[in-house]
């Protein structure tokens, strides 16, 4: 494997390609008890429609997240209980373009990833076993319903865009899982979760050339096809609907408000401009920026607040969320402070200021685990190397801030979800 | 590992210098007694001092301060454990390692820490009636908000029913009408009082030395005139009967919680035992619970038991449809009854020993969890330390969690469902 040192972040990894098109990171962290392996396929939610071997696929909403789950059914054993007989514990999530399966553990790390390594890449799936899912899959569908903090990005995502499937909700619906069937798993596992698909990205105490030896060994060295995803998502930059409200039972009203962005790319162009654009987002309404403090003093808003750039594959939207009962004096102050801004600039001393803030938190950031292997992987798949954030930082000028914003903030990419209290009395 | 010094009377300073982290964090807790007449008043407090000192009278200038420490955040801390409430600061900040040459972080941090805790910005001798009035208001939306999350909502009302009488039934950050009634001057006297009695627990994990520590933390108590109370030792649930209570709302999917009391607490030598119990009955994705109710009988995405050491008191939640209720109370009450009958496997023993035992090593993984463990273990009436108690967890056999079960009786339940009341 080959390493690469970051000495400011007091931090190496150690990289490499398997012949099976696989790519290893392991972040060594020496000392701790814990480690920690993401096993990660480049495919979530919106990938519904592909080709693979010369055929075309459409699959039904929500299959990336179904196939996450019944990933854990192997022949006559049971995932879970065999990562807990050693000591370990394992999930998954599913997101709109990543799918994750991950397990942390303080002991019998290598018989930890063998297993990882063989369950994810071991398709086996039933009619019954397929039937069953779906009431579980049911009830976690009725959960997200309940939540507001789903259905307000869910309608804000219906407002903004007319094609991309960022629209449908990662777990589908009651109707588009009944369109489920073994044999749809089993053709989206081959097209996605073929190695050269994949990254496995391991942080602990471990010996990284362990970690790959295993992943050949239980993966073999054949590369595979791998489904091609038809992205071909038109989007305008304007937003179909400029507002949407429902009602639900909160306690107060809550809102999500974002500005639509060109697609990201890949490779340090596009990872600059993520940086560009979260830097944007600090100055126009992060905790120091005038505009949070305003509102926060007015009481328009509370530490409910906050937001960034969002990017999910073939979209991106600069968002903020919180509850407020004016989320449109929300919305006016923040398109006026962004006119101010293009205009008055940013003051050198607070663009530094700001940037040292960014630049630490990252650092701080680096701590957790999770947020580490996630980071590493997510990068991976936009073909950048994660811990090479600070020069990216400090390569940033006000200037490209001010641009970001002059472009994005318009009321012609704003969209604004809102979800209100139930005109009742509450239940007591 | 963990250094613990007597800074002064009642003041605790627990260290666990690690050089391993890329950031320290340190929580400054005062301890209170959980009361109704002043919970409102312990959560506010932190978020009133957080809006300006004496050196940076508003948001923007300690916003800028806390940016220019390279990111260092300082937030408003408030706990309910037990018997007790603790209000104070949790502080994080970058390693002074990674700082530019000459620069220092912990230093003003905890001098930044003082300040808010000490100096607050006042008018008239008081704390200014504007920044009382904002955060009593967002106070009231955080306690709202809890609605916006129905399985914390429907946990919320359990035990509110569940500890009528007891102080863990009231909420951890007080009632709305408390926090609605509470004046800048009854608020500052309250501060006062915080301050002379309450007794403090500091904790700290980080690259510096206990003893460094200290010194930097000395000059925060020196002025203060000081005369620190002890709390009364942590007490099981004051009894009361149980309730069965049913609440609907406009939702799609109903949350079932469960109640249940043992008297066996985290004083107890049987301690170690029930957490295993719960292991075993609910906690993760082994145990019986979701193997049963979730994976067998597809009843539910969410199932899963807690059990509150300080009190004695087990939970279960679980969402479920409308009409599955007494189908499910069926499977969770056969379930305590397989773990009551001995009817647990080996390999369900050791999967439950081995995730409490895997879960206490990694504590010593993660600041927050460190910080969360020594910063309300000994506060929560645990006399065990992290070593103790795994070497007492593995002691645990399978007679031992059987018993442990047999102690769990029902006690009280709450439904969430939807449809007409």
């Amino acid at each position: 494997m080959r390493k690469f040192d970051y000495p400011e972040l007091d931090e190496c990894v150690y990289r490499e390609e398997l012949p099976n098109g696989l790519h290893v990171a392991v972040i060594p962290r020496k000392g701790f008890t814990k480690s920690l392996a993401y096993f990660v396929t480049d495919y979530g939610s919106i990938h519904r429609d592909f080709s693979l071997d010369g055929k075309d696929y459409h699959a039904p909403a929500g299959v990336a997240h179904f196939l996450e789950h019944k990933m854990f059914d192997l022949p006559g054993r049971d995932v879970s209980a065999e990562f807990a007989a050693l000591g370990a514990s394992t999930n998954a999530f599913t997101s709109y373009d990543m799918t994750a399966y991950y397990f942390s553990t303080t002991g019998n790390f290598q018989k930890c990833l063998r297993l990882l390594l063989e369950f994810v890449s071991t398709p086996y799936f039933t009619d019954e076993s397929v039937e069953k899912e779906r009431g579980i899959i049911d009830q976690e569908i009725g959960m997200d319903l309940d939540t507001p903090d789903s259905a307000v990005f869910q309608n804000l995502t219906e407002a903004m865009y007319e094609n991309h499937p960022v629209r449908v909700p990662v777990l589908g619906n009651e109707e588009s899982i009944r369109e489920i069937t073994p044999q749809v798993l089993y053709d989206c596992h081959r097209a996605f979760y073929t190695p050269g698909n994949m990254i496995l990205c391991v942080i602990g105490d471990v010996d990284p050339e362990t970690v790959s030896h295993i992943a050949r060994e239980v993966l073999g060295d054949e590369r595979k096809s791998v489904g091609v995803k038809k992205n071909i998502w038109q989007e305008a930059m304007t937003c179909p609907k400029a507002y949407t409200e429902d009602a639900m039972e909160v306690a107060m009203p809550m809102f999500d408000l974002a500005f639509k962005c060109e697609p990201l790319g890949k490779g340090s162009a596009a990872i600059r401009e993520e940086m560009v654009a979260d830097l944007a987002a600090e100055a126009l309404f992060g905790e120091s920026s005038q505009l949070y403090l305003k509102l926060y003093e007015e009481g328009v808003i509370d530490t409910s607040f906050g937001g960034g750039f969002e990017t999910v594959d073939g979209c991106a939207m600069l968002l903020c969320s919180g509850d407020s009962e004016e989320p449109e004096t929300i919305r006016n102050g923040i398109l006026d402070q962004a006119r101010r801004l293009c205009e008055g600039g940013i003051p050198e001393e607070s663009f530094l200021r700001m940037k040292r803030s960014a630049l630490g938190r990252r650092i701080r950031n680096l701590d957790s685990f999770d947020a580490t292997c996630f980071r590493v992987c997510a990068y991976h798949f936009a073909d950048f190397d994660y811990f090479r954030f600070p020069e990216v930082y400090r390569s940033i000028e006000a200037g490209e801030i001010l641009d970001f914003l002059n472009r994005v903030v318009t009321p012609e990419r704003c969209s604004l979800s809102v979800i209100k209290p139930l005109e009742k009395e509450n239940a007591q | 590992m963990i250094e613990t010094k007597l800074l002064f009377p009642g003041v605790t300073l627990r260290c666990c210098r690690d050089t391993r982290f890329k950031q320290g964090a340190m929580s400054i807790q005062f301890l209170r007694p959980m009361a109704k007449e002043e919970s409102a008043m312990n959560a506010l407090l932190p978020a009133v001092l957080l809006r300006g000192t004496r050196n940076h009278p508003d948001l923007k200038t300690i916003t800028e301060h806390l940016d220019a420490l390279y990111g260092a955040s300082v937030n408003p801390l408030v706990r309910r454990i037990g018997d007790y409430q603790t209000t104070g600061l949790y502080l994080g900040f970058m390693d002074d390692r990674f700082a530019l040459p000459g620069d220092r972080v912990l230093e003003p941090v905890l001098d930044f820490a003082g300040e808010v805790l000490l100096e607050p910005l006042l008018e008239n001798g008081t704390f200014l009636s504007s920044f009382v009035e904002g955060e009593k208001k967002n106070l009231i939306a955080t306690i709202e908000s809890d609605l916006n999350d129905k399985r914390i909502y429907a946990m919320g009302k359990l035990l509110r029913v569940m500890c009528q009488g007891d102080p863990f039934g009231l909420p951890r950050l007080g009632e709305k009408e408390d926090v609605s009634a509470i004046g800048p001057e009854a608020l500052y006297d309250h501060y006062k009082k915080v301050l002379r009695e309450s007794p403090v627990e500091i904790f700290y994990v980080g690259s510096a030395a206990p003893e460094a520590v200290a010194e930097l933390l000395k000059p925060m108590f020196t002025s203060l005139q000081r005369e620190p109370v002890t709390l009364a030792p942590q007490t099981p649930l004051r009894g009361g009967t149980g309730r069965d209570v049913v609440e609907t709302m406009e939702v799609s999917q109903g949350k079932l919680c469960l109640g249940y009391v043992t008297p066996i607490t985290n004083r107890d030598p049987e301690f170690p035992a029930m957490q295993v119990f719960n292991a075993l009955f609910g906690a993760g994705m082994t145990s019986k619970l979701f193997q049963n109710v979730r994976e067998k009988k597809s009843l539910c995405y969410s199932i899963g038991s807690a059990y509150y050491g300080t009190k004695g008191i087990v939970t279960v939640s679980a969402g479920i449809d409308f009409d599955k209720e007494a189908e499910t109370r069926e499977e969770v009450e056969k379930q305590l009854a397989a773990c009551r009958n001995g009817f647990i496997t080996e390999e369900e023993l050791t999967a439950a020993k081995e995730a409490l035992l895997s879960s206490l090593r990694a504590t010593a993984d993660s600041l927050s969890a460190l910080e969360g463990y020594y910063a309300t273990a000994a506060l929560s009436g645990l006399a065990l330390s992290r070593e103790q108690y795994m070497a007492a967890v593995e002691k645990v056999t399978l007679r031992d969690a059987v018993e442990a079960a047999k102690t769990v009786k029902p006690h009280t339940s709450y439904f969430l469902r939807g449809g007409n009341p």
